[in-house]
């Protein structure tokens, strides 16, 4: 038997992120090269998420595909195709987030016609945690509140609210008959990301979506 | 709870760093303040994914740093535990992250007669 004592510690010095990354960086060089504008859609369960894509659609069209992540069902994506636009259904499983290789799996499989298409939305798992550690190779990574969650929410989920480039506020229709105090939720969203740009939408109604699509358009024509 | 999928990412990245599925006796990670991580939920995750991955039960050491921030008011260098902890001069929450949010696999050390 071999007496000289074996090194043991092995080291590994790898970020655990470094694979979706990678993705991150083929979708965004992919959707680059077909001149695809991509936005990361993320809020909590019910904030308005698939109404404002649905609003979305009315501006842009079959300009926009739009890829739903949910946990199960492909009932936003028949949403979505009602609305006019191509839709891709990715049924999570259980996992609370999309990463990058599933978008990429998304896209394998969508016809990303690069002649019609500008504009790719990804609809994120309703969730304000798990899906801010993931870029899915986006421009634009947008954080949607609704005014019935309440303007408080901000400060409590920091690492998503840290991490947008645009805060929209959904549901201002509803402004009347909650206390919701919007200049609140702005200056505490900028407290943590100073660089926001920040939307007060209904997508019910239709108020301040023709500002907001005139905006992502402005990002990219 | 997306620590179940980082778990399962960690093992991924041991076993292809290693080669093999082997007893760990201890596995050295560190999580930054900003990571968005809950390191106890990641231990308990870890723990279970380890063991049905064939990796034994390995202690998991975690090495939790401190952010690094710089005030965009005053252009004070801080460091943080948390998203909350404004600039100690002037009490801002305007700064831009230098560091905090890493996650890393650092080393892992093998059981007694693995090699």
């Amino acid at each position: 038997m071999c007496d000289e004592i074996i090194e043991q510690k092995i080291d590994i010095t790898t970020s655990v992120m470094n694979k979706n990354d990678l993705f991150a960086a083929e979708n965004r060089g992919f959707l680059k090269g077909k001149g695809i504008y991509t936005l990361n859609l993320i809020s909590s369960p019910g904030a308005g998420k698939t109404t404002v894509l649905e609003s979305m659609a009315h501006y842009f069209g079959s300009r926009m595909a739009v890829i739903e992540g949910d946990i199960q069902t492909r009932r936003d994506a028949e949403r979505i195709e009602k609305a006019g636009c191509q839709a891709w259904q990715i049924e999570t499983g259980g996992a609370c987030h999309l990463d990058a290789h599933a978008v990429k799996h998304a896209m394998d499989q969508m016809e990303l016609d690069s002649d019609i298409l500008e504009l790719l939305a990804i609809e994120n798992v309703g969730n304000l945690i798990c899906p801010s550690g993931y870029d899915l190779g986006e421009n634009l990574r947008i954080g949607l509140l609704s005014v019935p969650e309440g303007d408080d929410k901000i400060l409590k989920y920091p690492s998503l609210f840290s991490t947008i480039n645009v805060l929209v506020i959904n549901k201002m229709d509803l402004l009347p008959h909650l206390d919701f105090d919007v200049d609140r939720a702005i200056e505490e969203c900028r407290s943590l990301n100073p660089d926001v740009l920040v939307f007060t939408v209904s997508a019910k109604t239709g108020e301040g979506m023709e500002e907001f699509c005139d905006f992502v358009e402005s990002n990219y024509s | 709870m997306h620590e179940l999928s980082l778990a399962h990412d960690m093992t991924r990245i041991i076993g292809n760093v290693l080669g093999r599925k082997v007893h760990l006796d201890r596995v050295n990670i560190t999580v930054g303040p900003l990571s968005g991580i809950s390191p106890e939920s990641l231990r308990f995750c870890f723990t279970e994914i380890a063991k049905i991955e064939g990796f034994g039960e390995p202690e998991l050491v975690i090495n939790q740093t401190r952010a690094k921030l710089i005030c965009l008011d005053c252009d004070t260098e801080y460091e943080a535990e948390d998203f909350y902890q404004g600039c100690p001069d002037c009490g801002s929450l305007s700064r831009k992250i230098l560091s905090g949010r890493e996650f890393t696999v650092d080393s892992v050390e093998l059981e007694e007669g693995e090699d």
